[in-house]
């Protein structure tokens, strides 16, 4: 039993690597633009594709494949604030939004998707794994590229925390969060704040995408119950709150990993979504409450 | 330095500006009062690039500012303290001052800015890693002027800077607003307090109905009964 449950306590750290990208890339979003990226599963699949094309269709070794399907990635994010979200901002001018840009992030989901369908098709396209090989436990068999998914989501994470904490356009990321007007009154374009933070944000689901691609397979919809699952840790987390978003991510994979061994799968997905309307009906602020990032 | 000439600004369709001018000069303080309503922080806005002006120009140091963006505004060496102060409250004293010279480019520079801060603001060195929003009401709204500081600005626009502060603290902060006209900062003033203002103001501009009602020197409208009594409902005395 013990045994068992260090074997799925592992599994659940490496699902809470990717859910932590994914997750925080959400918050961040939403955290400074006050949106929330319906399409974000959708860079997720962008992600492994790419890996797809560089590491089977160029050969590229892994890890330049990696590096390189990320930064695909992020350049596709780069695009979402200019072309979709500041036109539909600058019709609105002062009018509410409401909720045109979850209809227009979901129409972007929607549009990923099918694109993505109608260019690769439906297949489950299968991306060798960066490290072969693995760690005998003993009692488990922990691959490599497991190891690999919690070590570099570990580090980008860190990454990311280091670079909204000190470095300048960081700062500039979390001025905006907290008070845009203000930070436009110190110097800060708001508009190129706005575009860094959605390739920030999407290269985080591209690379957890990449990174999962040799354990799961890829293909066009991959990414969508990440999606809504990534909802539930958000507001678990507190919405707008990254470090939140973090803890949350590895409290539901870990819980999600074990629940296997006393709730019969089949109902893992309703026991995830009850427990989110509860927290929301119990604590609306999540568990660690609304924190700008 | 500053010349806004007849400014028409609002909201959407709404115009709350109606051909608004007024005039700041190198070294002035001068005060924008009137009634609630009169359009005093439409025009502060407009100036500063938060709203875009339907017709009319501003000016600064001969630059056209009418239709540019605040961060391009104040990078012409103008400081902007919202009503508010608009500090970033989650962020610490020093990350507040460290962003006021986001836009030297070189933290080098800034750093440099910030280090002649502190020596001015003491209290601030003492809170650097203190989180600004823990901080008193009269300490953020010190803090907002002091982090426009870092850039060595010409001209400081001034929202309501005694707003929702003790008579102590607004005596503080009108304190530090005369230090710096001293060293030669130019000061655009929106107040409500205007007895405050006209202390410290050299000229005052009156707004009614977002148009021009009077403009002229403090000694001049605090001599005038009639005009305070019209445009600013106090009674005469």
């Amino acid at each position: 039993m013990v045994e068992e449950i260090l074997e799925f306590l592992i599994l659940g750290f490496v699902l809470g690597g990717i859910y932590a990208l994914f997750a925080v890339g959400i918050t961040l979003i939403f955290g400074v633009l006050d949106i929330i990226n319906v399409a974000h599963g959708e860079f997720f699949a962008l992600g492994g594709y790419a890996l797809y094309i560089a590491m089977v269709v160029l050969g590229l070794p892994p890890a330049v494949g990696l590096v390189l399907s990320t930064a695909a990635v992020f350049c596709f994010g780069l695009l979402v604030y200019p072309l979709l979200i500041a036109p539909l901002k600058k019709r609105l001018g002062r009018r509410a939004p409401g909720p045109l840009f979850l209809v227009l992030t979901l129409g972007l989901s929607a549009l990923m998707q099918n694109s993505m369908l109608a260019v690769a098709g439906g297949e489950y396209l299968k991306v060798p794994p960066a490290m072969t090989g693995g760690i005998d436990l003993e009692f488990t068999y922990v691959s490599n590229q497991r190891v690999l998914i919690v070590v570099v989501a570990g580090l980008t994470l860190l990454a990311l925390f280091l670079f909204l904490r000190f470095h300048r356009q960081g700062m500039a990321i979390r001025a905006v969060a907290q008070n845009p007007a203000a930070a436009q009154s110190v110097g800060i374009p708001l508009g190129r704040v706005f575009t860094l933070t959605l390739g920030l944000g999407c290269a985080l689901a591209g690379l957890g995408g990449g990174l999962i691609a040799p354990l799961f397979s890829v293909y066009p919809a991959v990414g969508f119950t990440l999606t809504i699952k990534a909802f539930a840790i958000t507001i678990l987390g507190g919405l707008g709150n990254l470090l939140g978003a973090f803890v949350a991510s590895i409290i539901v994979a870990i819980v999600e990993a074990l629940s296997v061994l006393v709730i019969p799968s089949e109902w893992q997905n309703a026991i995830a979504f009850g427990t989110m309307i509860l927290v929301l009906l119990v604590r609306p602020s999540g568990l660690f409450g609304k924190k700008q990032p | 330095m500053l010349s806004v000439e007849d400014v028409s600004a609002g909201y959407g369709r709404l115009e709350i500006l109606h051909k608004v001018s007024l005039e700041v000069a190198p070294g002035e303080i001068v005060g924008i009062i009137g009634p609630n309503g009169a359009g005093k922080s439409t025009l502060l806005k407009t100036i500063f690039g938060y709203l875009p002006p339907f017709e009319g120009s501003v000016r600064f140091e001969g630059a056209m500012l009418a239709g540019q963006s605040p961060d391009r505004i104040m990078r012409r060496g103008i400081g902007y303290v919202a009503q508010a102060g608009g500090i970033f409250a989650d962020m610490t004293v020093h990350e507040n001052l460290v962003l006021g010279g986001y836009s030297l480019g070189s933290s080098r520079a800034a750093a440099r800015s910030i280090e002649k801060i502190y020596d001015q603001f003491p209290r601030f060195r003492e809170r650097a890693r203190q989180r600004a929003g823990s901080m008193s009401g009269g300490e953020q709204r010190a803090l907002a002027v002091a982090r426009t500081l870092v850039i060595e600005p010409r001209l400081i626009i001034l929202d309501e800077p005694s707003a929702a502060l003790s008579p102590r603290f607004i005596d503080e902060i009108y304190g530090t607003l005369a230090d710096l006209n001293k060293s030669g900062i130019a000061l655009l003033i929106v107040e409500q307090n205007v007895r405050r203002i006209l202390d410290s103001a050299h000229r005052v501009v009156v707004l009614d109905m977002g148009r021009n009602a009077f403009a002229g020197a403090s000694e001049e409208l605090r001599q005038s009964d009639r005009i305070r009594k019209l445009y600013l409902g106090e009674d005469a005395g």
